[in-house]
């Protein structure tokens, strides 16, 4: 049956009204099979033909998702019934896949290249993303690298996977600082890369303080991927991750980092900079930087008043 | 917040031994020593605490409150956490490195 295809494009358009609603409910599958697909060939048939112009074009198609994306939240929380509020869950979160098919779909598109940029945004928003092979994220990532490698527009990719922790994310910030010409996407893959490589390495030294977490590791990134990453040569990838900090702050300082639920924005120099200051002074085996103030009475003190004793030093905020 | 009954314990019964517990107060909104000596009066934080106008975290960049580091006697970090870790895992951090501490002492004083 081909109607699926036709009732996501009906539901885009007019997601209030939609008769697919209706039909894609299971009881009514049920009921006399041959002629409820036959109204519903004609129903299908009939809304199309309703409709002025031809079938929704890519980018049509594409502006209706992105509205879906952005009305979705809104939407979510107005909804009358728990049932309706449900069904606005659901479809949001196939919205990657769709974004996804899209592009897939329409190659040679310009807007294949928005939407596979939707799919890496919406599956990258947790730090535990969906992975593996085949899994929307990666079919995004190949597809960008085989027909956007070049495109000025990877940089802010480069952001969103930066949390990701996948093998796949690596080798695309590793492949887009190696392929892509643009300075500006060459120095937000440099960036991204040391901060990848640095998130990665204090995710794994977090990991044996949080036992109730590996078998979320496990399961997300994959059993034998995670303990190899426990056996490699930490030192080696921490100096990786310093070096690729000092070549963005030095040779792409002025490139401003997009503002995503990453970073707010600032420039490649600011971000780059401040993680090499954790680096060489505030990684475990430095000696930590002076801290001198005041403190709640008004008095002056140094933190380098206590050598002699062990502190724990609290960060932290009244409410 | 969450922590203070442990660090409260923490300072109690750590009084005899080379240990501090010092806090940074981040400037969150723009709170001044009056207001940060309010709340620790109020919630019994019987140490001290820097307060801090903005220069601290610029430099620190805490990745979220809490974030606790522990220095050992030397002023050398040994462990740090972004957010709150369990009671446990700062009991056994600070247990190994106050060990240290006295051990080193020892070897000095003789």
């Amino acid at each position: 049956m081909m109607l699926p295809d036709t009732a996501l494009g009906l539901r885009a358009a007019t997601p209030a009204r939609s008769p697919s609603r209706w039909f894609g409910s299971r009881a009514a599958r049920r009921v006399g099979k041959g002629v409820f697909t036959l109204l519903l060939c004609t129903f299908a048939a009939l809304a199309q033909d309703a409709r002025p112009d031809k079938p929704a074009t890519p980018a049509e198609k594409y502006q209706a998702l992105l509205k879906e994306r952005e009305d979705g939240p809104e939407a979510s929380s107005n909804a009358k019934t728990a049932e309706e509020r449900k069904q606005i869950q659901a479809r949001l979160g196939k919205l990657h896949l769709k974004f996804l098919e899209l592009a897939e779909q329409n190659p040679t598109d310009p807007v294949a290249l928005d939407a596979l940029l939707q799919t890496v945004a919406i599956v990258n928003g947790t730090a535990f993303p969906e992975g593996g092979k085949d899994s929307p994220d990666e079919r995004a990532l190949s597809l960008l690298l085989r027909d956007h490698d070049r495109s000025d527009r990877l940089g802010i990719v480069c952001q969103y996977v930066l949390f990701g922790f996948h093998k796949s994310h690596e080798d695309f910030l590793r492949a887009v600082l190696e392929k892509n010409s643009h300075a500006e996407v060459q120095g937000l893959a440099c960036l991204s890369l040391a901060q990848y490589l640095n998130n990665r390495l204090q995710r794994l030294e977090l990991l044996p303080d949080q036992p109730e977490q590996v078998e979320r590791y496990h399961r997300v990134f994959g059993k034998e991927y995670v303990e190899r990453l426990q056996r490699q040569d930490r030192a080696a990838v921490a100096r990786e991750a310093e070096a690729l900090f000092e070549r963005a702050a030095e040779k792409y300082g002025d490139v401003k980092i997009p503002v995503t639920y990453y970073g707010s924005g600032g420039t490649i120099r600011e971000k780059a900079e401040g993680e090499l200051f954790q680096i060489r002074h505030l990684a475990v085996g430095k000696v930590a930087p002076e801290i001198e103030g005041e403190d709640q009475d008004g008095k002056r003190f140094k933190l380098s008043d206590y050598r002699g004793k062990v502190v724990l030093l609290d960060f932290w905020y009244r409410l | 917040m969450a922590q203070w009954p442990h660090e409260r314990s923490l300072v109690k019964n750590l009084k005899d031994k080379p240990f501090a517990l010092i806090g940074v107060h981040l400037n969150n909104s723009g709170d001044d020593a009056s207001v940060v000596r309010k709340v620790m009066a109020k919630e019994q934080l019987n140490w001290r605490s820097f307060v801090d106008k903005g220069a601290i975290a610029d430099k620190w960049k805490p990745a979220g409150t809490p974030s606790f580091y522990i220095l050992d006697a030397k002023g050398v970090i040994r462990h740090k956490w972004a957010g709150a870790p369990s009671a446990k895992a700062i009991d056994m951090a600070l247990e190994n490195v106050i060990h240290d501490a006295e051990q080193e002492a020892k070897l000095l004083s003789k």
